[in-house]
């Protein structure tokens, strides 16, 4: 885009004016050349240049991130320019305490398109990045609340490997499920040590940095969003029903020889022949209790617990600024029913972010502050989907009286998931967060600022549950129960930085230094008890119950002490240089070594500005080489590790677990107040310190064709070493042998690749692609050998060290025995038979044991990527994002229960057990259905590994500007969407089960679509 | 303005330097090792000590044994879902499919080196303190010396060679002990010398039911002495039988016969009820309560798999008594066990359990289809209780539960056990370790009133074995042994006797196999049994006990690993 404005001019003179940006802000340093005499200037802070040339002659304005741009003189001496900066190169990005235009950047940096996200209603922001950084692995289920987990650069130690988060200059090891979509209005990855070490100490496993919406100057806007969900499960296990599990049982029964008739549901009409059996009919009893209270069902457990659910979110936010101050207030709700029946979670935030300005302009003041309540019902989601497997089609949701129906006998004893949807639905948990900062700015002398912010994020929850009594089959339970608890959780932080920048000639510098604060506190308790007169959550207060009464309560705080200073300095816009150093403390080290140095420095070398490629390769718009490295910290363990604890432990809740408790009996009264003693809970280590990353970057920032095509490679090597473990140890230590210790080290290697095509085409139509691709590997270099066996490995010959810690250590599975021949020649197998799995025989020993285990999978994906595709025509804008994964192992679970009949004998089986070998079936590779599991198929082996590739079609959207429409009613923006995420998956044949990104029982990840609109006052 | 800015440097300085004592955390609730040395809290170290008795669970028993000396012993199946539920199980029950590195073992190994811990602590404390200020001082040692043999046999038994670290070694060398440090026969003097030291020190009587008194040393040194007569070869064989032990044994036992302290029980059955906890017969039992305010009470967990699978109770069905063993409490038309027939038929169910005869013990051990459950006639056990008869039987166990409307019994789904004491050793065993040493030593003839004792008040224990309608629930017939009239009474027929006995009376208590291996007969007894039972279940098809090996679990591979190749593996392993 250009403006100019031309007089009349004979010869050569001076040629004046100003370059502007289409803001009308002045920039400085443009370069302005004459393309015929070769001569040289450069735009001053006010924009303004002057140089000497005559009409006819072609100027050139080249300015890194922008187009270049040409203009043939005419008569004109005073000229103005306006050049076109919408590239992203000028994007300001936030890095720690202060902001760079990304094309200073020397750190791997990535930069979100928050543009792409904004309408997509996963209950959490990060969700809807998954697939669209490079180098970052998210992974989430579908639950209504939005919990996510992140990896950046992948799994970089043995402890917490998630990453910080850094909202509005608050540091938070809280995601971002809290935060409200709509305010967000830039994220950054910052992925390398250089960049994110001014972040030091928590900063090893990567940092996201979120800034939220502010008003500027002279604007003043109302936007309203408002968008509506269907969700669908469309993943649900194909289990078998009644009959068909009795077919199976008798399959298996025949296939043993033995009676199918003796056992407690089932009853068959057949031939009696095991050598040919033939099975003339299942009969299911009228009732499957003795009791004659279950009436035989036919029930899909999948279907009996799932809906198709609705999601609404709505969002308002009024922003109003000027020169004195401005401020911007926002509401939105989010209310997501699952589709897992009576799952739901509403939440609600605000917030205000305001500022003022004093002093002339000297002194800011403002604040930042968001609140957040979350209303999640309490449904145990994970048993819900499991259950559904594994009870029986048989079973009845309601006995005849209307009663729960249960397991019966021959039956595993496991709960009608349906009750616990029923008799949990009236418990939620209440969850409140207050997030926010106040701040101050002065501006001492120019560019001289100093800061201070004081932060607080504080959470607590709040629930108050009822536990109902309950007969359902042969489970009951006559006793009730009321649990309320309650904790908060609360860090303050309080960060002061000065900073500086000076610019003289091509040289230009900025200084920071600082210091931060924080402290984090928790404090929690909850009391129960039991026998409540009414089951009704109106009732159930802790008054209310008549008996056993249980209470408990903790805390715990840590803090942190941090100085830091960053100088960032470049020449000509050519040479950049980067330097970081930050100092931490923390309480939760030994006094010796609570501080850690964590340095950094980056250089970078924009070569698209050196002569022999801007003459020789015009094509080239811009290519920059980066590099880095630096050092981070990690301080993720126990608060009081470096102390030796007693507890009094009077008797722990320990349901399928031992009891720690050192209460007694001692006098035999079998009741009452005991005696009780104190426990060794954990051995000090006044040794412990930091735990360090340390990370090369060599990254290569590129742009062609007027910066239609862009792109980035980076590569990085990643080791963390002194790594925080709290290794399991030599059993006579005792008690209390729980030590945490700095011990181990690992390494990741990767490489990183974004692509982005961008065009106009004619007037109507702009395209846009981009693609990411990331891949790394992991290995272990060091671990004490005393802990080999506490990772995947034989604990002696073959370990996990120079391999992945996502490895799986187990059998190989070869197929299954066909023939008597393929039984006799193979090695001795305890159980092994016709029909049964066979494993190799790894070491040749000519026996099938422990030592024919090796690695045999690894569940991290080789690569991750994600590919985008946004065109636009006129006022309709249509975008599909595909995203996968390639190359991962998947130890699929299911597989215990859709492939066998022994494994579980009391749960119902999956469909594939109808397929399974005989020899009547004898191409089958499923084995032969058995009662008894004697071949130890359990057993960890390749015949549970499958590949966890995947690609889906995340999201894909089509929308329409009515703003063209509405003009005259002065609407700024109006925008109207449909759109559909988690569309299809595409997954390997290999995996067996429906959904390879959510392989356990985790919450279902449904299909959702959604209908929107956008509005702008 | 320079002024201004002098100011605020000054001020950022401050700032900088400002927060020299953020760092200090003090931890919250809990306390420090000094602050435990005082008389009060050395008591209350005692009993954190005894509180570990009891602090296992169903994965990783041992406050009963029944996973490594029932399941193991040809008297009784897993039981549970198949196979694959608690598998480490079943690879103890089918031997051949026990590898070095089951988790279950582990953890047994490491729950009880946790209790040894406790009693070290304590005992370390006891001892800083004088008897002025701790006027208990003498016995509480006793009672942790107690409590420290209690948990070294129950390694040894299970282990064979495991460390052994008392008090007076300090944390940090503990790396350097070695399970081979000490042989087979020191480590087991290491065990008694605590049994001894606790037999001489302690009160014949305690205030506490649940503290542990002088005869309950004694008697617990002769087990150990007992156990230890039979000496071992490196590869587990039994060589010979200490005579002298064997004297010890029956000394010790005649201290505790002759203390008065104790009887049988009227009935057999005030062994397995609540009602009757810390009963005359009950000489060693681990204390356990409910509504104590803790969450679940300080219940039984060990057993809290082994109930039935019905509305009043819900899970799990484990330890399921096998058919050898419900066939092994037949009785001969006398009387007597048939020693080498009683497993040639199967008393299944129904009319079996009239036509024949049976030691009245069948009905206290074995839950059985149409018999009253726990004595309940109105509350009859049910083939739909079981949880996979076609794999592990119809049969289910008895002792170790209680009735649904037990005071004792406490549901904490999806599992369930009781505040129901459980004795670890009865006055029974007592007098048949006498019997046993007597028979061994040739006194054989000695030993006939002792086991006659036992099979008399067998023989009264039927009153509450009844139907509803007042009928006997099976058809009962015992006889004790009249030398001459029934039986010939020579050494190996008092053995086979004594042996039979102590397998009819602590039926699915949990220590037959360690009986087996001690009378060095585990491999014999075993595959015999094997080579029969597996064509009655199944999931033995395959099983097989290997010699010279299999008479002890393989040191986890765990511990090893973890002692840097310290410790040595056992033979065979």
């Amino acid at each position: 885009m250009l403006i100019a404005a031309l007089n009349s001019v004979a010869q050569t003179k001076t040629i004046t004016g100003t370059v502007t940006d289409q803001q009308n802000n002045a920039l400085e340093g443009v370069s302005v050349g004459v393309v015929e005499s070769g001569r040289v200037s450069q735009t001053d802070a006010k924009g303004k240049f002057s140089i000497q040339a005559e009409a006819g002659q072609t100027l050139k304005f080249s300015y890194v991130g922008a187009n270049p741009y040409s203009l043939k003189l005419g008569a004109n001496a005073v000229i103005s320019v306006q050049l076109d900066l919408t590239n992203s190169l000028n994007d300001v990005v936030v890095t720690g305490y202060q902001k760079e235009r990304k094309k200073d950047l020397t750190g791997a940096v990535a930069v979100v398109n928050v543009k792409d996200i904004k309408d997509i209603p996963l209950g959490n922001p990060v969700k809807a990045l998954q697939g669209r950084v490079p180098g970052v692995l998210i992974s989430a289920d579908g639950s209504p609340n939005g919990g996510a987990s992140v990896r950046i650069r992948g799994i970089g130690t043995l402890g917490n490997n998630d990453p910080l988060y850094v909202i509005d200059g608050i540091p938070t090891k809280r995601g971002l499920q809290e935060l409200n979509q709509n305010d967000i209005e830039s994220i950054q990855v910052l992925k390398d040590a250089s960049s994110a070490t001014i972040y030091g100490s928590r900063a090893a496993n990567g940092v996201i940095i979120v800034t939220t919406k502010r008003a500027k100057a002279g604007y003043s806007r109302i936007d309203f969003d408002a968008s509506a969900s269907l969700q669908f499960y469309t993943s649900k296990i194909k289990t078998l029903n009644a009959e068909e599990r009795g077919r199976a049982y008798w399959q298996a029964a025949v296939n043993d020889r033995s009676n199918p008739n003796v056992n407690q549901i089932y009853q068959y009409d057949w031939n009696n022949n095991f050598d040919n059996p033939v099975l003339n009919r299942v009969i299911i009893p009228e009732f499957i209790d003795g009791a004659k209270t279950m009436r035989s069902a036919d029930t899909d457990w999948y279907d009996e617990i799932s809906q198709q659910s609705l999601l609404q979110s709505y969002n308002v936010s009024i922003a109003n600024g000027n020169e004195k101050g401005n401020s911007l207030f926002s509401l939105s709700y989010y209310d997501s029913k699952g589709i897992i029946k009576e799952t739901r979670d509403k939440k609600l935030t605000g917030r205000i972010n305001s500022d003022y300005t004093l002093l002339n302009g000297k002194l800011r003041i403002g604040e930042n502050f968001s609140g957040t309540y979350m209303k999640d019902v309490l449904i145990p989601t994970g048993d819900v989907t499991g259950l559904s497997q594994i009870v029986f089609s048989v079973v009845p949701i309601y006995t005849v009286t209307g009663g729960w129906g249960g397991p019966a006998a021959g039956m595993a004893d496991r709960q009608n998931p349906l009750r616990l949807i029923e008799d949990n639905k009236q418990n939620y948990n209440n969850f409140w967060r207050v997030f926010g900062n106040a701040y101050a700015e002065l501006q001492i002398i120019p560019k001289l600022f100093l800061k201070t912010s004081y932060a607080i994020d504080y959470n607590g929850n709040y629930a108050r549950t009822l536990r109902k009594s309950y007969t359902s089959g042969f489970l009951s339970d006559p006793s009730n129960a009321v649990n309320t608890n309650s904790n908060y959780d609360g860090n303050r932080i309080w960060q002061n930085t000065l900073s500086y920048a000076i610019k003289k000639d091509k040289h230009q510098a900025d200084f920071l230094i600082g210091q931060e604060q924080i402290s984090t506190i928790y404090q929690g308790f909850s009391g129960s008890r039991q026998g409540l007169a009414l089951e009704n959550l109106d009732y159930a207060y802790l008054d209310a119950g008549s008996t056993t009464k249980d209470n408990s309560g903790n805390g715990t705080a840590n803090s942190l002490l941090s100085y830091f200073a960053k100088a960032n300095y470049s020449y000509n816009d050519r040479y950049l240089l980067s330097a970081t150093i930050r100092r931490d403390g923390s309480s939760r080290f030994g006094k010796e070594n609570q501080f850690g140095y964590f340095p950094a420095f980056s250089a970078g070398w924009r070569i698209s500005e050196e002569k022999f490629i801007k003459e020789a390769v015009p094509v080239v718009s811009d290519l920059k080489l980066r590099y880095g490295w630096g050092k981070n910290g990690n301080q993720e363990i126990a608060n009081n590790a470096t102390y030796t604890l007693y507890s009094a432990i009077y008797g722990t809740n320990a349901v399928g677990n031992y009891d720690g408790g050192t209460a007694y009996d001692i006098s035999g009264a079998n009741t009452g107040q005991l005696p009780s003693g104190f426990a060794l809970i954990q051995q000090g280590n006044n040794s412990l310190k930091w735990e360090e990353t340390a990370q090369h970057n060599v990254g290569l920032d590129f742009a062609l064709f007027n910066n239609e095509l862009s792109g980035s490679v980076d590569y990085f090597i990643k080791k963390t070493s002194d790594i925080l473990i709290n290794p399991a140890y030599l059993a006579v230590i005792g008690e209390g042998g729980s030590r945490f210790a700095n011990g181990a080290s690992m390494q990741n290697k990767g490489i990183e690749f974004l692509l982005s095509w961008s065009k106009q085409v004619g007037k109507d139509w702009n395209i846009t692609l981009t693609g990411n691709a990331s891949s790394y590997s992991n290995k272990v270099t060091v671990l004490p050998p005393e802990i080999l066996t506490s990772y995947p490995g034989n604990g002696t010959d073959k370990n996990i060290l120079g391999r992945p810690v996502t490895s799986i250590f187990g059998y190989v599975a070869d197929g299954i025995f066909k023939t008597a021949e393929d039984v006799n020649n193979h090695a001795i197998q305890p159980g092994k038979g016709i029909g049964r799995i066979r494993y190799k025989d790894l070491n040749g020993d000519g026996t099938i044991d422990a030592l024919d285990r090796d690695y045999i999978g690894n569940t991290a994906p080789k690569w991750i990527y994600g590919f985008n595709t946004s065109i636009s025509y006129k006022n309709f804008d249509l975008s599909f994002f595909l995203q996968g994964v390639q190359g991962s192992d998947v130890n699929n679970g299911y597989k215990y229960l859709t492939d066998f009949s022994s494994l579980a004998p009391g749960a119902n089986f999956g469909s594939r057990t109808l397929d399974a070998f005989t020899p009547q079936n004898s191409g089958s590779d499923i084995p032969s259905l058995t009662l008894v599991d004697r071949n130890n198929e359990g057993r960890t082996s390749t015949y549970f590994l499958e590949s966890g590739s995947y690609l889906k079609l995340r999201n894909i959207q089509l929308g329409y500007n009515l703003q063209p429409v509405l003009k005259n009613l002065k609407v700024q923006r109006a925008r109207v969407f449909v759109q559909a995420s988690n569309v299809f998956t595409l997954k390997s044949k290999s995996y067996t089960a429906t959904d390879p990104e959510n392989p356990g029982n985790a919450y279902p990840i449904p299909l959702i679509t959604t209908l929107g609109i956008n509005v702008s006052f | 303005m320079k002024k201004t800015t002098q100011y605020i440097l000054t001020a950022i300085c401050l700032i900088l330097v400002s927060c020299t004592n953020t760092l200090d955390e003090k931890p919250q609730g809990v306390v420090s090792s000094e602050d435990l040395n005082t008389p009060e809290n050395a008591e209350k170290m005692v009993i954190a000590a005894y509180s570990a008795l009891g602090n296992d669970y169903w994965a990783t028993p041992y406050s009963n044994m029944w996973a490594y000396g029932s399941i193991r012993s040809g008297d009784a199946y897993k039981g549970g879902d198949g196979p694959g539920d608690v598998g480490d199980f079943n690879a103890y029950e089918t031997f051949n499919l026990n590898r070095v590195d089951i988790g279950n073992a582990d953890g047994t190994w490491f729950r009880l080196y946790l209790a040894i811990g406790r009693v070290n602590d304590a005992l370390a404390r006891v001892n800083n303190l004088t008897a002025a200020q701790l006027s208990t001082r003498l016995s509480r040692q006793a009672e942790l010396r107690f409590l420290r043999g209690h948990f070294y046999f129950l390694l040894k038994i299970l282990f064979k060679r495991v460390p052994y670290i008392d008090e007076t070694i300090p944390k940090t060398e503990y790396d350097k002990i070695s399970n081979v440090d000490l042989t087979d026969e020191q480590l087991w003097d290491k065990i008694t010398a605590d049994f001894r030291f606790a037999g001489d020190n302690l009160p014949v009587d305690q205030a506490d039911k649940g503290r542990i008194t002088k005869f309950a040393a004694k008697s617990y040194l002769a087990k150990a002495l007992l156990y230890q007569a039979y000496v071992q070869d490196n590869q587990n064989n039994v060589t010979s039988i200490n005579q002298a032990k064997l004297n010890e044994v029956v000394s010790l036992t005649d201290e505790v016969i002759n203390s008065g302290k104790y009887s049988l029980s009227a009935d057999y059955a005030n062994n397995f009820l609540s009602r009757f906890e810390n009963g005359p017969e009950s000489v060693f039992a681990i204390q356990y309560s409910k509504d104590d305010g803790t969450p679940n009470g300080r219940t039984d967990n060990g057993h809290s798999l082994n109930y039935p699978m019905n509305v009043e109770y819900g899970c799990c069905g484990f330890h399921t008594p096998s058919q050898n063993l419900v066939n092994a409490f037949k009785t001969s038309s006398t009387g007597l066990p048939l020693f080498d027939s009683y497993n040639t038929i199967n008393t299944a169910a129904g009319d079996d359990f009239k036509t024949n005869s049976f030691d009245p013990r069948l009905d206290h051990s074995v839950a059985i289809p149409g018999h009253p459950y726990k004595y309940k006639p109105t509350f009859i056990f049910q083939v739909s209780w079981t949880r996979a008869p076609q794999i592990y039987g119809r049969f289910m166990s008895l002792k170790e539960t209680v009735l649904p409307d037990d005071p004792a019994f406490k549901k904490f789904p999806p599992f369930m056990s009781s505040a129901k004491n459980w004795d670890i050793i009865r006055y029974a065993d007592v007098l048949l370790f006498k019997a046993e040493a007597l028979i061994e030593l040739g006194r054989f003839n000695d030993a006939v009133p002792i086991i006659n004792s036992i099979r008399t008040r067998a023989r009264n224990s039927t009153t509450l074995l009844k139907q509803a309608d007042g009928s006997s629930t099976s058809n009962y017939k015992i006889e004790t042994y009249q030398p001459g009239v029934n039986c010939t009474w020579t050494q190996a027929y008092a053995r086979e006797a004594l042996r039979y006995e102590r397998r009819m009376e602590f039926a699915m208590e949990g220590y037959r196999f360690f009986d087996l291996v001690r009378w060095g007969i585990a491999a014999d007894f075993l595959n015999a049994y094997f080579s029969i039972e597996k064509n009655r279940a199944s999931h033995l098809r395959d099983a097989f006990f290997k010699k010279n090996r299999d008479e002890y679990l393989p040191i986890p591979l765990n511990q090893i690993n973890f002692s840097k190749g310290l410790y040595k593996q056992n033979t065979g392993w």
